[in-house]
């Protein structure tokens, strides 16, 4: 049975509906992302979770036992979790082994054990050196540690985290990921892991759920939601995508924009409009024409730049619609040529939502 | 089944979102309407009778018609007017000059005005007196001295409407310093380089970006001090009434004389109270419409201006503005000390200790007065300083709907003047269900009400400058709510919290004009024993309680600031 | 409230009407007493005397009889409006109290605030119109309004010897005088003067651009700091207080005759401290405070053997103006209101 559960969890602010009717298992020791865009409600989620905010309709459970309710909640501190804050939310009065030693405190350990976890957990986080400094004299990397290891030396049944990454510089951010996704593996606390970006959620994540408009679209590992996505929305979201509109031709074809697509999965909508997903780099582009009788079509080169490793090209269907395109940097065709577009069965994925 | 049994168990762990702040909010709400709406509505309900206790418009008619009561309200307007001009003339250069420049002895300028914020402005006016009576006053003897003129020949009269307003000016004027300074303060400097990049002068990025954007805190900063001249009593009642008029405090307080008219008097504070309100809307309205504040950057400390060959000019500026607000009064006040006859010059024969001996052991009331005057202000600040942080967070952690209603009653005593809510209080807790008139208590309730406002604009707003996430973080650790309150957000709080108990504690020094109309034998405070001393013409005694007045106000502030709130922070 | 004052004035007539009678027995300081009053301990004492002489006033009692006297002191309209607060709102805080105001204690005793007390040695020896036939209070002393000026400022050949040579032209701007809305000796002394010289005088007063102070100890006071020259009110026992300072101020007992200003007592309806009002008020009568009063008060005394020190002519040599307090009673809106419209305040 699953360790964290939410059942058609519900939350409203005045008349928005901010998180829909959400349900959700996610087993002991894993790390789920939730993955959507901005103001998409996984914050939200993740304050249900950690009792900031009451439930309006729905349950959260840990270990089947219900710790929210519609207009009743257990309050924060006696939910055994730990939460890692977009603005690290470090406490400026505290030095770094203050800060650390605060939940411990909390749980009023002796103080020499106190001393010995942090120090250790301080040691794990690179951050030793650093245990008599105050929050301010650290850098941006150096902070987000210590809110990390603030959580974690707590040993919380449950790790909460609101875009941990988000106000790092690039480099960082690579680093700190690997950085969390390790620490993970070694202690294997079952995290909930919230972010906007999906190589975050890529790289980090067991399980990945992708939100909208306060609702789940799809719940699965990376690669099922990457390769196999349900709608429109996910296919989008996660990856770039070229997305064609049509009726369904029957036949695993759908005709759209002028090309008949021969479908290699997915699902068809029931009414006959279906979307076809296919991905930029899956589209071969050549200046002669394949000899396929579907899933090709005629286009013209709007632009194309060269990116190192591959070329992006924008081009343009007959019937004015544009279609992205990665290719392979030896695939080299300057602006205003006519070429042909090529859809692989296998990798056009047609999607009901 | 099982799972059933026990979700039903778990579910008693699980706490309603009817938490303790609920109740909390009602009793704060009910407290909040009982100090703020019960005197008004008293006023109200006396200013609408008569003699007989019958409903009627008289008292309305009066206060229509009658010149005196008129006058009073016209010059009142006039010099409050007169106060916010001079006071922004005289503080927003300094402020400036203070912050922005090279000025030597900032800091120095920084405590001198200090000083004259704790100085009770009757206090300054007496002072003023000594120094400035046309003939007595010492400026005129060395004016007259110094052209070898005739005895009745003055240079200054305080005892004049222009004298009235300097002196009321003169303890007024480090709210828009303050105000200023610090909106400078948070002027980030780029700003000012985007403009000199542009090809601006020094002067230029002055008068087109700092000025803009300071605006507000000026606007504000006069705002306050027009309020507070137009509500003061002290200093009116030393200075108006030898020059021959009264302003509308003065009047409100002689038609409390025998025979009283308290419904006249009633009816006479209303309208005080309606100007306030639309000068406090009137502000809010102006701002919004320009609907700019100065925002916070990050981008480091503000830009020092070098002044070059202007820095003596502009000290001297400065020097002689903070003389006349502070140095003189109180190197008046010690010659008043330490003399006799403050009339005879200054020599070594004529010192005395009589003074200090008569206040400090011949005088009965002073010990107690002295007692009380702490007692109540440092109670006042304490219970101020927690119900404003409590009130402060609920409204800024919005805890629940309606919580904002908090708000705007701990604000709303500022539109309310004090000797009006001497009156209110009066009405209502001086009879025989509610007799508190005549205890500290009335005094305790009328300074928690005056002080509020001041409080709780203090720890608001630096609460709202501080990210919830702070405080989420320490209860997800496993801090309850009032664990997290004193470990975390108290600590953080901590500056403006001492800030804001300090402009209480100082607040209630200065307080007279509600105080004057509650205070019975046993329950005499500092500053009303200054009024009475100064009815009598007891300036020796008045300098030494002065003095005494400005030490103990300066030891508390800086006990406040060493005293660590929390043990362990 | 309005409620409240009304039901007070109701019981206190009835109070009053039944109280009515001739005045108690005449009492002594006895040992008991004296034992009684240090039991309670102290006395609170609301006057309107000069500070320094309640102060020594207050001291000298403690010193003989051991009970502390609190004092009070204020102008005596603020003495009586806080009196009138206090006891509409049932505070009963105050146990002896003199005003320099005839009138408060007529208005006092028809309210039935004050106790019926006649010391032995006041039955014996005051003129019986300065005291209450009924016995509830006495005149504790006597004070007059005079004209004085500073010597220093004015020489005694043009100094004013009448309250018509103030009218004169080079007064203009160098007078001070007290208030009648603060102050009871300056009502008295108001009222008296409008009758012997018209309210037309005050109108030509008021264009002598006179400084305008709230006590009627204040004048004094500002002529010894040299603010103005002449005061054309105050009391007599100040200047006098002042002039033992060294202070060279001189007193002028005006032709037309010099407010007298009679400063009643009383021990309150139900003090605090009974025995300790009843011990201080019986030793407020007797010479050793009548005494002090004079040397240290400088205000005039009913009491024969009182000598007086300070070189002044005795009440019998001066003109002396005595108001009707049951007239000037009736007349305070009308006072206040003519003073304001001739003096601005
Ligand atoms: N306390 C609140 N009151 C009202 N609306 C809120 C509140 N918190 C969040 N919202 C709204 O709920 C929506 C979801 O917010 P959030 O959960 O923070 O999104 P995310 O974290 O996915 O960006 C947003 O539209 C936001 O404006
Ligand atoms: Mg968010």
């Amino acid at each position: 049975m699953a360790f964290l559960e939410l059942a058609n969890l519900t939350k409203r602010y005045g008349a928005a509906v901010v998180v829909n009717g959400v349900n959700l298992a996610i087993d002991q020791g894993k790390l789920v992302c939730l993955l959507g865009p901005s103001g998409c409600g996984k914050t939200t989620t993740l304050r249900l979770i950690a009792g900031f905010a009451v439930p309006d309709g729905g349950e959260i459970r840990v270990g089947s036992r219900v710790i929210s309710k519609a207009g009743a909640a257990k309050p924060p501190e006696r939910r055994n979790m730990s939460m890692i804050f977009q603005s690290y939310a470090l406490w400026p009065h505290m030095t770094v082994f203050e800060n650390v030693a605060y939940g411990l405190r909390l749980r009023r350990l002796a103080e020499a054990d106190i001393t010995k976890q942090v120090g250790a957990i301080l040691d794990v986080t690179k951050l030793g050196a650093l245990a008599q400094r105050y929050p301010g004299e650290l850098s941006g990397g150096q902070q987000q540690r210590v809110s990390l290891a603030r959580a974690l030396v707590v040993k919380p049944q449950i790790l909460l985290l609101d875009e941990p990454l988000s106000n790092l510089d690039a480099n960082l951010r690579e680093e700190i990921r690997f950085e969390i996704r390790s620490l993970h593996d070694q202690y294997r606390y079952t995290t909930v892991y919230v972010t906007h970006d999906q190589t975050e959620a890529m790289t980090t994540a067991d399980v990945i759920v992708v939100m909208n408009q306060g609702a789940i679209d799809q719940i699965g590992s990376p690669e099922d939601i990457y390769k196999r996505p349900l709608s429109e929305f996910v296919a989008r979201f996660i990856g770039g995508t070229n997305i064609f509109r049509g009726a369904n031709a029957g036949n695993d074809h759908v005709s759209a924009d002028g090309v008949v697509l021969q479908c290699g999965s997915g699902e068809f909508g029931p009414s006959g409009e279906t979307a076809v997903s296919i991905r930029h780099h899956d589209v071969k582009l050549s200046e002669t024409q394949p000899d396929f009788t579907s899933n090709v079509a005629s286009a013209m080169v709007e632009r194309q730049i060269y990116l190192g490793s591959h070329r992006d090209y924008l081009v343009r269907l007959q019937t004015g619609a544009t279609v992205r395109v990665v290719s392979d940097v030896a695939v080299d065709i300057p602006a205003g040529r006519q070429v042909w577009l090529y859809f692989p069965p296998e990798h056009c994925r047609a999607l009901a939502r | 089944m099982s799972l059933n049994a026990e979700t039903a168990a778990e579910t008693a762990g699980l706490r309603r979102s009817i938490d303790l702040s609920r109740p909390i909010f009602g009793l704060l709400a009910l407290a909040l309407c009982v100090l703020v709406i019960l005197p008004i509505f008293w006023l109200a309900v006396y200013s609408l009778q008569n003699d007989a206790g019958e409903w009627t418009f008289e008292n309305f008619v009066i206060l229509a018609t009658d010149p005196t009561i008129l006058r009073a309200f016209g010059l009142a307007l006039l010099m409050a007017l007169g106060v916010g001009i001079l006071a922004t003339a005289i503080a927003a250069p300094m402020a400036w000059l203070a912050a922005r420049t090279d000025l030597p002895c900032r800091s120095g300028v920084r405590i001198l005005v200090t000083a004259s914020f704790v100085t009770p402005p009757f206090l300054g006016a007496i002072a003023w007196e000594i120094l400035a009576a046309p003939n007595s006053g010492i400026i005129n003897g060395i004016y007259r001295w110094l052209f070898g003129l005739e005895a009745d020949a003055y240079f200054v009269n305080i005892y004049s409407f222009p004298g009235l307003i300097f002196a009321i000016a003169c303890y007024t004027f480090p709210y828009v310093f303050t105000l200023v300074a610090n909106a400078l303060e948070r002027v980030p400097s780029d700003l000012e380089d985007a403009s000199a990049i542009l090809g601006a002068s020094q002067l230029t990025t002055l008068r087109k970006i700092v000025l803009p954007m300071v605006m507000p805190a000026m606007l504000a900063g006069s705002l306050i001090a027009v309020l507070q001249a137009l509500t003061m009593f002290g200093t009116p009642a030393i200075l108006a009434l030898p020059a021959g008029f009264h302003v509308i405090t003065t009047k409100i307080w002689s038609l409390f004389q025998f025979p009283p008219q308290p419904g006249l008097a009633a009816a006479a504070a209303l309208p005080l109270l309606l100007i306030t309100v639309i000068l406090l809307r009137g502000q809010k309205w102006f701002l919004g419409r320009k609907g700019y504040t100065v925002i916070g950057g990050k981008s480091g400390s503000a830009r020092i201006t070098n002044l070059g060959v202007w820095k003596w000019p502009a000290f001297a500026f400065v020097a002689f503005i903070l003389s006349l607000a502070v140095v003189f009064p109180y190197a008046a006040l010690l010659k008043a000390a330490v003399t006799t006859n403050i009339g005879e010059p200054l020599s070594f024969a004529s010192l005395t200790w009589q003074n200090f001996n008569f206040v400090f052991f011949e005088f009965d009331a002073t010990r107690l007065a002295i007692w009380n005057t702490l007692v109540l202000g440092i109670s006042t600040a304490c219970i101020v300083t927690i119900l404003v942080v409590v009130i402060s967070y609920l409204v800024v952690r919005k805890s629940f709907p309606g919580s904002s209603i908090l708000g705007f009653l701990a604000t709303a005593p500022v539109a309310i003047p004090g000797i009006v809510l001497g009156v209110g209080l009066f009405l209502s807790y001086a009879n025989p269900v509610l007799m508190l008139y005549g205890t500290l208590w009335i005094l305790l309730i009328a300074f928690i009400t005056i002080e509020m406002p001041a409080g709780y604009q203090q720890i608001s707003s630096s609460l709202s400058g501080m990210h919830p996430e702070v405080e989420e973080a320490s209860r997800i650790l496993g801090a309850s709510r009032l664990t997290t309150l004193r470990r975390i957000t108290a600590p953080l709080l901590k500056t403006s919290v001492i800030a804001a108990w300090c402009f209480v504690f100082i607040g209630t020094i200065r307080e007279l004009s509600a105080t004057i109309l509650l205070t019975i034998a046993n329950t005499k405070l500092v500053s009303v024993i200054i009024y009475d001393l100064n009815e009598s013409g007891n300036l020796g005694a008045i300098a030494v309680l002065g003095l005494t007045l400005l030490v103990v106000s300066f030891a508390v502030v800086i006990i406040a600031h060493r005293v660590p709130l929390i043990a362990r922070g | 409230m309005r409620g409240f004052f009304a039901l007070v004035a109701l019981l206190a007539g009835l109070i009053a009407g039944s109280a009515h009678a001739a005045a108690p027995v005449p009492y002594g300081i006895t040992p008991a007493l004296i034992a009684a009053a240090k039991k309670e301990g102290t006395v609170t004492y609301y006057t309107s005397l000069e500070l320094v002489a309640a102060e020594h006033l207050a001291k000298a009692f403690q010193d003989r009889y051991g009970v502390k006297v609190r004092v009070e002191r204020a102008g005596s309209e603020r003495v009586f409006q806080r009196i009138g607060q206090e006891y509409l709102t049932g505070i009963h805080n105050v146990d002896v109290a003199d005003t320099s105001d005839a009138v408060h204690f007529t208005y006092f005793k028809r309210r039935g605030w004050l106790s019926q007390a006649v010391p032995a040695e006041m039955a014996r020896l005051w003129p019986a119109d300065m005291r209450d036939p009924e016995g509830y209070f006495a005149a504790f002393r006597a004070d007059l309004s005079v004209i004085a000026y500073n010597k220093r400022l004015v020489q005694p050949q043009d100094a004013p010897k009448s309250f018509a040579d103030l009218l004169q032209p080079k007064w203009k701007g160098k007078l001070v005088k007290g208030h009648p809305g603060y102050s009871g000796t300056i009502m008295t002394a108001t009222h008296t003067l409008s009758k012997a010289l018209t309210w037309d005088y005050f109108a030509k007063l008021g264009q002598q651009n006179v400084m305008q102070v709230q006590s009627s100890t204040d004048p004094p006071k500002k002529l010894s700091l040299g603010e103005r020259a002449v005061q054309v009110d105050g009391n007599e026992y100040v200047v006098v207080m002042q002039q033992k300072k060294g202070v060279p101020l001189q007193i002028v007992y005006a032709t037309e005759g010099t407010p007298l200003v009679v400063g009643n007592a009383a021990i309150f309806k139900t003090p605090a401290h009974p025995k300790a009002a009843k011990l201080f008020y019986a030793w407020m009568f007797a010479l050793e405070a009548q005494q002090l009063n004079s040397d240290f008060g400088g205000v005039r005394s009913f009491h024969p053997s009182v000598k007086d020190n300070s070189g002044r002519p005795p009440l019998s040599q001066i003109k002396l103006l005595r108001s009707d307090t049951k007239e000037l009673e009736a007349n305070l809106a009308t006072i206040k209101r003519r003073y304001e419209q001739y003096f601005g305040t």
